[in-house]
């Protein structure tokens, strides 16, 4: 008996002794206004530990090859979680293919990359670390770097039970912290919760038009997203550098579609389009209104607008109403500070 | 002091009465799975020069390839798969040992490549680094844009003048993936007789210049065809995972 009870306390101090410096919990997200709940995935409900992980990790640059970028090197929060250039720089100074996309409501999205190859956000950060244009590492490598890190090897145990960093980890941690990139709390969604006054008429009358059967950007830019989430050619060009969709697929039908992105914090996220090519946002609505080039795979949806200066001015104004300072000013979203 | 000298002796006669009816303890049967490589019935050697059917010189840097569910089955028609997944990078003969139970199999079968339900859209951080289907585990077989696995990957450079000298300046790289790349070989005349203490082999002989289609309709002409990730150019990858298949001689 004595040595029973001798053996129970051994155990327990064992078991307190690893992580007494982390505690998990669960944590509650709140979503914005109108927004539906998120399906979180079995294995990663969010917790207070595998946000902050995620967190660390996110701004870590022990995840790229030269120890020099971090997922935050082209997603930055102050734009939206995009870099303002038209394609991001990655390893070895080189530029990559694409337009950074915005983060923000990626905890919605039901496929990821601009041609919808990736079933999750889990699996999805394995992509930017194994492109040789971007961070351009081996997530083996990482994992043994960091797991030379003893306060992230206990972060790690604490919040996923496991006894050292290892992918699962590393894919987990970081998609629990950009669930919590949420942005849902512009003018324009105070204005659809009853504040009318925060649109003023021009921005009115660009939101009218906007979802107008004239105008049809809505269909592919639904409230409460503004994405459909789906694939068009936008008839950008008559031949296509970047084939899209059809990367993937190998369909011709697929050439030059790209994922529809979320307008949402549009005025801060330019420049545009798939390759950063159109550098504001007068431009992209010239560019809708012109009806685009010819090609065989463009949505018929765009075609010639026919909108006057003043309507075009008006959409503007608009597009500039889904800015959502809160979300870019959110200091939980921002590295940790030593 | 006899009394316990009598209690001693009758347990050593238990004991040594338990040992003798003890079954003879045998060696278990093995079946031995041997991977090798050939070109035009010789040994292949990677990185070494080869004329293929078109004249073509090709040198062969790296071939990589999953294989999956190898599977012996029973006379009854039972099944007993000997490993899901396997990983193989051919630089060198591959030996793969298995302890199976006595019985008579009539097939053996395996599949290259990754099956659907374990190929698109699936994660591999979710697999222990010791699978091959982990992160560790498919390193540089895996697509990560286009979530998926790369089931055999040919890597290479070629000349097309045939001129012997002359620097092999054109990149071949043959990634096949997708789920209609998948391919199922099965050796169904085939008679194993397994009994304890018996090992048995079979070989399965690939025959490098068969993929690249020589004596074949469905050559490979590094010429004109020489680079595919499956979704850029699906009928060379389909092309080639046949030439696989049909590259394969099973023999015990």
């Amino acid at each position: 008996m004595k040595f029973l009870i001798s053996g129970c306390l051994l155990f327990l101090l064992f078991a307190c002794g690893n992580n007494s410096e982390f505690r998990d919990e669960a944590v509650l997200i709140r979503v914005p206004a109108r927004f539906p709940a998120v399906k979180y995935p079995q294995d990663n409900e969010p917790s207070k530990l595998r946000i902050l992980l995620g967190r660390k990790l996110f701004y870590d640059n022990r995840l790229s090859a030269e120890d020099n970028l971090n997922c935050g090197s082209c997603h930055v929060l102050s734009a939206a979680f995009t870099d303002g250039r038209a394609t991001s720089i990655g390893m070895h100074g080189f530029s990559g293919r694409r337009n950074a996309p915005t983060l923000a409501n990626l905890a919605w999205s039901p496929r990821l990359m601009m041609e919808g190859g990736v079933p999750s956000l889990e699996t999805q950060v394995l992509a930017p670390l194994h492109d040789s244009l971007e961070m351009g590492t081996n997530m083996m490598v990482a994992v043994d770097k960091l797991n030379a890190d003893s306060e992230m090897r206990s972060l790690a145990e604490a919040a996923y039970g496991r006894d050292s960093i290892d992918p699962f980890v590393i894919t987990r941690a970081l998609a629990a912290f950009q669930r919590t990139f949420m942005s849902g709390d512009s003018r324009y969604d105070r204005y659809k919760q009853g504040m009318t006054t925060e649109l003023n008429e021009n921005e009115i009358r660009g939101m009218e038009l906007f979802f107008s059967e004239r105008t049809t950007c809505g269909s592919c830019h639904p409230d409460v997203f503004m994405t459909d989430h789906s694939y068009y050619n936008v008839g950008l060009y008559e031949e296509y550098v970047d084939h899209g969709k059809e990367r993937a697929t190998g369909k011709p039908e697929d050439i030059g579609k790209f994922k529809t992105p979320t307008l949402r914090n549009i005025a801060l996220t330019a420049p545009y389009m798939h390759n950063g090519s159109i550098w504001s946002l007068e431009e992209v609505v010239t560019f809708f209104n012109s009806g685009g080039h010819s090609h065989a795979n463009k949505d018929p949806r765009v075609r010639p607008l026919n909108l006057n200066e003043q309507e075009q001015k008006d959409l503007v104004a608009f597009l500039q109403s889904l800015t959502d300072w809160n979300f870019v000013q959110n200091k939980q979203l921002l590295p940790l500070v030593k | 002091m006899l009394k316990r000298v009598s209690i001693l002796f009758f347990a050593a006669l238990v004991v040594l009465q338990s040992c003798k009816n003890e079954p003879e303890e045998k060696n278990p049967a093995t079946f031995n799975v041997v991977f090798k490589t050939s070109w035009l019935g010789g040994n292949f050697l990677m990185e070494e020069v080869y004329y293929d059917a078109f004249n073509n010189r090709v040198r062969i840097d790296k071939f990589d390839s999953y294989y999956a569910m190898l599977t012996l089955v029973k006379e009854d028609g039972s099944e007993l798969v000997l490993q899901d997944f396997l990983r193989l990078n051919h630089v060198s003969e591959n030996r793969l040992s298995f302890v199976v139970p006595d019985g008579v199999y009539t097939q053996f079968r395996f599949g290259i490549g990754i099956p659907r339900d374990y190929n698109k859209d699936q994660d591999p951080a979710q697999y222990p680094s010791s699978n091959p289907l982990s992160v560790a585990g498919s390193q540089g077989m895996f697509w990560s844009w286009n979530t998926g696995y790369i089931f055999s990957k040919l890597e290479g450079k070629a000349d097309t003048t045939g001129v012997e000298g002359t620097s092999l300046l054109i990149p071949v790289a043959i990634h096949a993936g997708d789920d209609s790349s998948y391919r199922e070989v099965e050796s169904n005349e085939f008679n194993l007789k397994m009994e304890a203490g018996v090992a048995r082999d079979i070989v399965i002989d690939i025959r490098m210049d068969k993929i690249l289609g020589y004596d074949n309709s469905n050559g490979i002409d590094i010429a004109t065809e020489a680079i595919t990730h499956t979704s850029t150019n699906p009928e060379l990858a389909e092309k080639f995972m046949n030439n696989f298949k049909e590259a394969i001689i099973i023999s015990q």
